[in-house]
């Protein structure tokens, strides 16, 4: 059986704010090192997959750069390997961008029929988790399936979030909520991990019409299937976590910096390497005031002052007397000498300024800006953003890429929760 | 003009104990995650000679796994790129290479088959960062036969290294060879330029073995030899104590060879490993942590290489802990090398007590307080080792015969 994996790259991934205003969400640093793309790519390789499709839109320089020609990854293949499939026009009469996942992968089904693959796995590449794809694969052929849908049990209360399946007592999807309002549909999520047969998808993606288009697979693809075609689900018990949310990325990547609560995904582990294409750096130093506990520390960082639960990227300096907690920085940052930082995340090449402050104080007033998407106390600092030094900066602050000094109000030293600079 | 490197990794290096009974001494940990290969051969590519061959002898398996093909140092290449030369038999080839000359003579064939103007001939086990492309020049300017770089040293150093004398115009008078007493002080590197038809000429002569001993004392007379002179760190790292004090000298506030310039930067074949992750009561000043390091315990000026464990309650202090060794909890490593894959009993202690008697069997090699345990020595809970120990690799604990090993031991 030839399966060809197909990864959903495109995305604008809009919750995570700055993070991904220069970069699409897959391509966003994770857990020091990797980007969140590392975790499928490694997933489908370390499942003896080799056939890799990788589908951009929005903003795939990143993702470019990073994916390359997939060395890290042993992708870069005779026969297979990795592909970056960008838009184009002439695909069809439709001169528009890609509308929705369906879309995307309809738009490039030539490419996936010249690839004679049996099967075409779907991936989102934007979660974190670790999966052994080939259970799945098994799974889909046993249950003679046409299409099979990787879900897994969430908490009620979170529901209305993701895509829930009723099935019957084998396991076939019977019903399909689009993040149903009623709490009574089950709480078995779709994982946005389908296997599909691949003529059958073919067909049905050829099928869109004005009033049953084919746009996304969660809301137009499995619905119309589960009447008309054997739509199975397959139950992923594991670690398995979205970041797509500002207060999700943070709490998850400080998870990874308690070795009690890591166990469901271990980085360590030498069976299912999670591979990344890494600059060489040498081993991170630490200076002789360096105090540091419950923290990931990447090659490359300096750490010459505090750093409690947190998770530095590869060259991230920390000045003697700055303080870094809670805190996600990522690369190349720099740390001024008695700064503090308190529940941040900060993004590439920053500069923050001796003395600074940033995350300070109880008033935990939402964002102005985006009250939806930066409400829970965490400050976010835009990749090459130049904080001055000797200021006092609130909760749910949002620093955009690139700001420098005189982008901040003159004379003021003080920003409040809940500003936007 | 066209340039190849040669790097001389084949000797016994025997100075460094367990470290070279498995290894050869390029092929060592250095810096963490660095072999010390890694800087002749980051060294070439950053000063951009793309051909290069590594000569090797002596267990050469570590370095074949780590030069392979030479994709870190982007030397997989169509033309150039990186060669490993092993000995070899053949019509008129029937002994082992006799010393570093010999080593090249060996190799004559592929020398002349590359068509370059000069050879480049580095040591594959000194550590420094240096831009060949001056001396390269410099060989070039002073249509030279032979350029030997040299740096000053010390009058006390002058007995371990080979001595060279020059005249107003930096060419090369005279050559002593690790003179106890000398009123030069400028020490060849063992990095020579050769023009590639004068090394044709001066190796035809079968009984030159060694560049040090044999070649140059026997062409400085006849022949333009030339000095130049190299300003920055260097250090050669052949001996227990050199290889742990260069270790040391990584974790001061300003490195003498720093290792985060990004525009010359050291590269190295890296295993995949996820960041350090350092424990809720760890403590870490003056570390360098390599990636797949876990520390819950104390490091304290320290060298730790990919994926060491130090378990909560060890203390690792003054020490360099290679790949994959596991310091048990409450265990004890004090001024220490530590191959790889080593396991440190719990309560075990390494570098126990005040004294310091120097190694029994070899006074010479290990005398200045140093413990050395060998790759994948496993040291028994509660043993306590004092100064001056070697364990050799695989040593279990059926090896050990009390629960202490006094200094000077050797198990």
């Amino acid at each position: 059986m030839q399966t060809l994996a197909v990864l959903m790259a495109g995305g604008a991934g809009t919750r995570l704010t700055v993070l991904s205003d220069r970069r699409a969400k897959p391509a966003v640093p994770f857990a020091g090192k990797y980007r969140i793309l590392d975790f499928t790519l490694s997933n489908c390789v370390n499942s003896g997959i080799y056939d890799v499709a990788v589908l951009t839109q929005y903003r795939p320089h990143s993702l470019n750069a990073h994916i390359g020609i997939g060395k890290p990854w042993d992708l870069d293949r005779q026969r297979g390997g990795v592909h970056l499939r960008q838009p184009y026009q002439g695909s069809t009469a439709d001169l528009d961008w890609y509308r929705g996942t369906a879309d995307a992968v309809y738009r490039n089904l030539d490419f996936i029929q010249e690839k004679n693959a049996d099967l075409v796995l779907i991936l989102s590449g934007d979660h974190i988790y670790k999966m052994d794809y080939r259970a799945m694969l098994r799974y889909h052929q046993e249950k003679g399936a046409d299409l099979t849908v990787g879900v897994m049990n969430v908490p009620l209360d979170e529901t209305h979030r993701f895509g829930i399946m009723t099935v019957n007592r084998n396991m076939r999807i019977t019903e399909f909520h689009e993040k149903p309002k009623d709490q009574d549909k089950g709480t078995l999520a779709s994982m946005g991990i389908y296997v599909f047969n691949t003529d059958i998808m073919v067909q049905r993606l050829s099928e869109g019409t004005a009033e049953a288009p084919r746009i996304d697979f969660g809301k137009d693809v499995i619905p119309a299937m589960i009447a008309a075609d054997k739509v199975y689900a397959y139950p992923f018990e594991g670690y398995w976590v979205d970041v797509g949310t500002i207060q999700s990325y943070w709490e998850t990547s400080l998870a990874l910096t308690n070795p009690n609560l890591n166990g469901s995904l271990n980085l360590h582990d030498p069976n299912w390497v999670i591979h990344t294409r890494s600059e060489e750096r040498p081993p991170a130093k630490m200076g002789p005031q360096a105090q540091v506990c419950n923290s990931l520390i990447s090659n490359g960082c300096v750490v010459r002052g505090r750093v409690e639960n947190s998770v530095l990227s590869p060259g991230v300096y920390v000045s003697p007397g700055a303080v870094v907690r809670e805190s996600v920085i990522i690369n190349d940052t720099w740390i001024g000498p008695g700064a503090i930082i308190d529940r941040a995340i900060v993004d590439e090449n920053v500069i923050i300024g001796a003395g600074t402050h940033l995350g300070y104080g109880d008033d935990m007033t939402p964002n102005h800006a985006m009250p939806d998407k930066l409400n829970t106390g965490i400050t976010v600092v835009g990749t090459g953003a130049q904080v001055p030094g000797g200021l006092t900066i609130g909760r749910n602050v949002l620093i955009n890429s690139d700001r420098i000094e005189s982008d901040f109000p003159a004379g003021v030293t003080e920003i409040a929760s809940g500003e936007t600079i | 003009m066209e340039t190849l490197v040669m790097i001389l990794a084949g000797g016994a290096s025997e100075d460094l104990s367990v470290l070279t009974l498995i290894r050869a001494e390029p092929a060592i940990p250095f810096g963490g995650k660095f072999r010390i290969i890694d800087f002749s051969l980051s060294n070439s590519v950053n000063s951009g000679l793309f051909n290069v061959a590594v000569l090797t002898q002596y267990l050469p398996r570590s370095l074949n796994d780590h030069v392979g093909v030479g994709k870190p140092w982007d030397l997989d290449r169509s033309q150039g790129g990186v060669r490993l030369l092993q000995p070899y038999l053949g019509p008129g080839q029937s002994s082992w290479q006799q010393g570093t000359a010999d080593a090249v003579r060996h190799n004559l064939d592929f020398i002349n088959e590359q068509h370059v103007d000069n050879v480049l001939i580095l040591a594959g086990d000194h550590i420094y960062k240096m831009d060949y492309g001056p001396m390269l020049r410099y060989h070039e300017q002073m249509r030279a036969d032979v350029t030997v770089a040299v740096r000053r040293v010390s009058p006390f150093e002058t007995y371990r290294f080979g001595i060279v004398s020059v005249d107003g115009e930096q060419r090369v008078t005279g050559f002593k060879e690790k003179p106890r007493r000398s009123k030069e002080t400028l020490a060849s590197m063992g990095i020579y330029v050769f023009s590639t038809q004068f090394l044709n000429d001066i190796l035809a002569d079968g009984k030159l073995n060694e560049f040090g001993r044999d070649v140059f004392p026997a062409m400085i007379k006849s022949h333009k030899v030339y000095a130049h002179t190299f300003e920055g760190y260097w250090a050669d790292v052949g001996t227990l104590q050199a290889y742990w004090e260069a270790n040391m000298a990584l974790l001061a506030e300003t490195p003498a060879l720093d290792l985060y310039d990004p525009d010359w930067i050291i590269h190295t074949r890296s295993e995949e490993r996820p960041p350090v992750q350092i424990g809720p009561e760890a403590w870490v000043g003056s570390n360098l942590l390599s990636n797949g390091c876990v520390i819950e315990g104390i490091v304290e000026r320290s060298v730790l290489s990919p994926g060491v464990r130090v378990a909560a309650g060890a203390i690792v202090r003054d020490s360099v802990i290679m790949n994959n060794s596991v310091i048990e909890s409450k265990a004890r490593v004090e001024r220490a090398i530590i191959d790889k894959e080593v396991t440190i009993g719990e309560g075990a202690e390494i570098g126990y007590g005040v004294d310091n008697i120097p190694n029994r069997l070899h006074p010479e090699r290990l005398n200045t307080g140093l413990a050395v345990v060998g790759k994948r020595a496993k040291i028994p809970p509660h043993m306590k080792i004092g100064h001056n120990v070697i364990v050799k690799p695989g040593v279990n604990e059926s090896h050990f015969q009390t629960d202490f090993v006094t200094s000077g031991e050797t198990i």
